[in-house]
């Protein structure tokens, strides 16, 4: 039996979790659900030894665990599977499986391999060759391998926080499968999610968190999809995203034509063509790692491929808005309005002649706070004293403010609750209106069936535009997937 | 920004406390040594005056460091820079006989800034194409201005008799002017106040500073946004030797009038601490080397008066930085959290959720 | 001729090889210390000091590896505790250490310096051996110093590479925040990189003054920590390949002794800055830092 008491967490100014209790029986999965932000992988990182609370504790089997010790909590039976794989990329998946449960004495790699192998095939997985490092391997085989480095453990609890994000919908059964097998040895399986669907499908217990505190513990019996969802985000009305605008016959704005782009010798795009035409949102579905974020480098400029070619009316007619926002999109240690002077477009206007127009500068950041209702303390703060949705809506602003003609946005929507989402929806949706052209690259067919005219789909670097019949989950998960029969 | 400057001041009150430990081990007396770096720095005008031809050196070399600095440029070779710069005013400066006095003083300087740029370009160049980690080659630059030096100065350049290792006296016409006479003070620091109040207004107000910062706190997201990564690393690093480089050539042009082996004392080390003791800003360079100027120019009083090797700044030099890299972490911050806070929950939170899970 | 440059070609890169197995091991665990120079420094004066007042030589080297490590300790704590600037930090110890070895040493010596002597240290005997032709120079006629180094090569690549340990180490450098979450403890064992590289840096010291100039001058060290940095590049971050180039470096070092001596037109100059810029040609050749550990030089900060 796993309890976690008292747990209470803050990072500077945010309180990420508010005297969370939270408990787990053997042979059972427990789903903890949440918006993204709610304080879920902080609670898993607590649990799993890997941060240290600042109150409360966590029991196993009535045994206090020391808080803050990856290794004490290791061998005392508790592993997790992080979200995004946390392997050594440069090192062999023996290697890596070798630092796991498998290589505690000696270092026998093959011994290691074959154990892993063992292990493998019990579960019905299938292992790379011999040698070759991660840096080369899928992110689905990725998952697969962080998974079994963490039962190489033989844990008696073990971690999952979102694992199904990268795995392609047809995976997923057999996923869920394994999960079930793992409860049926009498593990404790904890399984972290926002999506509710595969929560109340696969889960005896769950316990929601909001905004840092727990607001009910329940079974998929006595709940449902959407009551999970209104204890997610509170009592207030789900704003709704607003209607996609139908599809207009446009100029071009953004034309992508023939890009290729190899890496360690996998293509990682693939004669890659479409277009974005104005007054048009554009969406790219695809479960991510299958070249989305290299085609925006691309866009951007920041990475060059290797054949094709990008074209819109101008260099600055582009703004991007990536996806990782604290490392590629804002500097944190900087002025909000000097992270406003980012975009070429914006520097081009205020520092035409190489000499910064300050006051000016100050101005429209200051009217950009207050259009797009940025909580900050001015335009001099720093950008790192911004929480998570108020730096979206910086980058949004700063996108917009650069007056392009096409916006291309990569999973715009993560980390922000319902609120923010929409803002940032209707933001874009009166971009298009004006006539500019939106790219959405997202992995949430949510969003994009909301906003979305056209929508794309990219799997394993190549790109195909999809028909109206397409327009449904199961049919667009099977194309995600690869399927393009 | 008060809490900047103060962060500073603390650490140099804890060096020289530290130093005055260090002092009493050695077996002089703390505030005898104090007393004579003070003395020797500002005890008299000719010392104060010399106090300033001292800190002139490290304004440049710290402006120089401070810019490279900026861009998260690690240029440890300021001494090769400058020494660059020395070479080139040494090698032109006997043959401005003929010149007219400011014109040749300017020559002068321009050479050595050239020297310099080029001595930090080719750094700048191996980092941007070559992916040649700075740390590593402006410290081999280092040598090979040395060596470079060594050859001149025994060898194309060396003085009319050739007894002695120096290189030949630069003609009257490229010598600055000396207006205070007994004193070596001279225009060359209002050269450097220029220089700093320029590498201000570029850091701060133009478009290029901008840039360059941008790439020095984020390197990645500077390369999202089509900053010129590469166009700027060359640059910043060719600015930051050609300022050395003008620091060595007013110091051939003002001081010494000739080259000779082991022409700088560390002044492009020295810089580092100068630097940071300024954060970084151009400005508090002017007020650091001082300091620091102060402290080279009253250690040989020091050594006079006390026994006490000049070398001892150095070691204050390198306590300071240490302590002020310890300011700067958010360790220190808890410790001081941890030494001054009342209660635990005084702190309310502000927004919960958000951002811890980013 | 040929043999005498040869043996002043190893002996010369004993000192860097030793001190740049130290440092293959600190940047493997994900560490780039440029206060390396400055350890040096300390180990060459605190060998010298302790050998000549206690008349010991081993005392001396003990000395010398106190000195090292404790040089190591200071950048230790403050580049793995506090996660400050790595670069900068390591520059502040190379100042701190001129400033302390040369107060201290003309605090003990007086102004002048005047010369206080060790006996030079003897070389290993291997009788007959030594008079093999060239291979004789080469390998059978060096002091305990230069066996010991090269000895510690393969040692080094053992553990590195063929132990749990080297794995978590590497690990260490390779993903610091994916080593923690297992475990492995990256504080604790970026610590035991560099206490272990200060025992190698403070031997690399002792060498220098008790086995080559057997005297101290200030700044003895003259760059050939900074050197050790480069020939970790040079050298792949592979043990054999800093060997190789440490000798490539001795061997340039030992040149312009030859050169002196022969008083070739050629200024000896020439020579002396000749594998510095041989650095930066092979650096600027091989394109750097695509072997190195990948997050070398990066603080790192516990969550």
């Amino acid at each position: 039996m796993l309890s976690a008491r008292n747990i209470s967490m803050r990072f500077g100014r945010t309180l990420a979790l508010d005297r969370v209790d939270f408990e787990a029986a053997p042979g059972q999965i427990h789903a903890l659900v949440g918006e993204n932000g709610a304080g879920k992988t902080t609670l898993m990182n607590i649990i799993a030894g890997r941060l240290r609370p600042d109150l409360g504790g966590v029991w196993l089997d009535g045994a206090a665990l020391r808080r803050g010790s990856a290794a004490r909590a290791l061998r005392a039976g508790i592993a997790a599977v992080n979200q995004s794989p946390m392997l050594f990329e440069r090192f062999t998946w023996e290697e890596n499986l070798a630092l796991g449960g498998f290589g505690i004495a000696g270092f026998d790699l093959a011994a290691v391999a074959a154990r892993s192998r063992a292990l493998a095939d019990k579960l019905g997985f299938t292992l790379p060759a011999a040698g070759g490092t991660i840096e080369q391997r899928s992110i689905a085989e990725r998952v697969r391998l962080e998974v079994l480095r963490a039962l190489s453990f033989d844990p008696r609890v073990l971690i999952l926080d979102e694992p199904t994000g990268v795995l392609a919908p047809a995976e997923l059964a057999p996923f869920l499968e394994l999960l079930s097998r793992l409860r049926a040895e009498g593990r404790v399986i904890v399984l972290i999610t926002h999506k509710l669907a595969e929560a109340v499908a696969v889960a005896d217990r769950i316990t929601v968190l909001r905004q840092g505190r727990v607001v009910a513990h329940t079974t998929a019996a006595e709940t449902s999809e959407s009551a999970l969802a209104r204890l997610m985000i509170g009592e207030i009305d789900i704003p709704r995203s607003p209607s996609a605008p139908a599809a207009h016959a446009g100029e071009t704005a953004l034309s992508v034509e023939d890009l290729a782009l190899d890496r360690d010798r996998a293509r990682v795009l693939d004669s890659v063509r479409f277009d974005v035409r104005a007054g048009e949102i554009a969406g790219v579905a695809g479960v991510d790692g299958n070249g989305q974020a290299e085609l925006v480098e691309v866009i951007a400029g920041a990475r060059r491929a290797r054949r094709g070619r990008v074209s819109a009316s101008s260099a600055t007619a582009i703004a991007v808005i990536p996806e990782n926002r604290d490392l590629d999109g804002l500097i944190l240690d900087m002025p909000i309005w000097e992270n406003l002077l980012l975009a070429p477009a914006l520097r081009d206007r205020f520092a035409p002649h190489g000499w910064l127009r300050r006051r000016a500068a100050l101005e429209l950041c200051r009217t950009l706070l207050a259009r797009f209702r940025i909580r900050a303390a001015g335009p001099e703060a720093p950008a790192a004293a911004l929480s998570g949705g108020n730096r979206q809506r910086l980058e949004v602003a700063r996108a917009i403010a650069a007056e392009p003609r096409v916006i291309v946005a990569h999973n715009i929507c993560r980390g922000l609750d319902l609120a923010g989402a929409a803002d940032v929806h209707r933001a874009l949706v009166e971009f298009a209106a004006t006539g500019g052209a939106v790219l959405l690259i997202s992995s949430d067919l949510d969003e994009l069936f909301a906003l979305c005219g056209r929508i794309f789909v990219m799997s394993r670097g190549r790109v195909r535009e999809t028909e109206p019949a397409d327009r449904e989950p199961a049919r667009l998960g099977m194309l995600m997937a690869g399927n393009w029969q | 920004m008060l809490s900047a400057i103060g962060k500073s001041i603390a650490a140099l009150a804890l060096a020289c406390a530290i130093i005055a430990a260090v002092v009493l081990a050695l077996g002089a007396s703390p505030v005898g040594v104090f007393a004579a770096l003070w003395e020797g720095a500002f005890g008299s005008w000719y010392a104060a005056a010399d106090t300033i031809v001292k800190a002139t050196p490290l304004i440049f070399t710290g402006l120089a460091v401070s810019v490279a600095f900026s861009g998260s440029l690690w240029n440890i070779g300021a001494d090769g820079q400058l020494i660059a710069g020395a070479i080139a005013a040494g090698a032109i400066g006997p043959y401005l006989g003929g010149w007219p006095r400011p014109a040749a003083i300017i020559l002068t300087l321009c050479a050595g800034a050239i020297g310099g740029a080029i001595w930090g370009g080719i750094c700048g160049w191996l980092r941007a194409r070559r992916d040649t980690n700075e740390v590593i080659s402006t410290i081999m630059m280092n040598f090979v201005a040395a060596q470079v030096l060594s050859w001149v100065v025994h060898g194309p350049l060396i003085e009319a008799s050739g007894a002695y290792p120096q290189s030949m006296a630069i003609a009257p016409s490229a010598r600055m002017y000396m207006p205070l006479e007994p004193t070596r003070l001279n225009p060359a620091i209002v050269l450097a106040i220029v220089l700093a109040a320029g590498c201000y207004l570029l850091l701060f107000h133009s478009r290029a500073g901008f840039e360059l910062r941008a790439m020095g706190r984020n390197r990645r997201a500077a390369a999202f946004y089509a900053i010129p990564i590469a166009r700027l690393t060359i640059a910043a690093l060719a600015l930051s030797g050609a300022l050395a480089g003008i620091g060595g050539a007013v110091q051939v042009s003002a001081i010494t009038h000739r080259l000779y082996e082991k022409f700088s004392p560390g002044w492009g080390f020295e810089a580092i601490a100068v630097a940071l003791v300024a954060r970084l800003n151009p400005f508090g360079i002017i007020a650091a080397a001082i300091f620091f100027g102060a402290l080279d120019n009253g250690s040989q009083a020091m050594q006079r008066t006390q026994g006490v090797s000049p070398v001892l700044v150095q070691v204050i030099q390198g306590l300071v930085i240490m302590i002020l890299l310890a300011f700067d972490t958010p360790a220190w911050t808890r410790i001081r959290g941890g030494l001054f806070a009342r209660s635990r929950d005084s702190a309310p939170p502000i927004e919960p959720g958000a951002q811890a899970d980013a | 001729m040929l043999d005498a440059f040869l043996n002043s070609a190893i002996a010369m890169a004993t000192p860097i090889l030793l001190a740049a197995l130290g440092e293959l091991i600190v940047e493997q665990s994900g560490v780039i210390n440029i206060g390396i120079e400055g350890a040096m420094l300390c180990g060459a004066f605190f060998a010298l000091v302790g050998a000549y007042f206690t008349g010991s030589t081993i005392a001396g080297i003990a000395a010398g590896i106190a000195a090292g490590v404790a040089i190591n300790a200071i950048l230790a704590f403050l580049v793995v505790n506090l996660s400050v600037s790595q670069v900068v930090a390591g520059t502040a110890l190379d100042i701190l250490a001129a400033g302390i070895t040369g107060v201290l040493y003309r605090r003990l010596f007086g102004i002048t310096g005047m010369a206080f002597m060790v006996k030079p240290m003897a070389r290993l005997a291997f009788g007959p051996l030594t008079r093999i032709p060239i291979l004789g120079a080469v390998v059978f006629h060096h002091n305990a110093f230069v066996y010991l180094a090269f000895a510690t090569v393969p040692v080094i690549g053992f553990v590195l590479w063929r132990t749990r340990y080297g794995l978590t180490l590497r690990a260490a450098g390779e993903r610091p925040e994916a080593a923690d979450a297992l475990g492995l403890g990256v504080y604790r064992l970026r610590w035991h990189a560099l206490l272990a590289s200060g025992v190698l840096t403070g031997l690399a010291g002792a060498y220098l003054t008790l086995a080559y100039a057997n005297t101290f001058v200030e700044n003895i060290s003259g760059g050939r920590g900074f050197v050790a940095l480069a020939v970790v590049i040079l050298g792949r971050w592979n043990p054999w390949g800093i060997a190789a180039a440490s000798v490539l470096f001795g061997a340039a070092m030992a040149l312009q002794f030859g050169l002196q001596a022969l008083g070739t037109a050629v200024p000896y100059q020439l020579f002396l800055a000749l594998p510095y810029a041989l650095t930066l040609v092979v650096l600027a050749g091989f394109g750097g830092q695509a072997a190195s550990p990948s997050a070398l030089g990066e603080p790192y900060r516990r969550p």
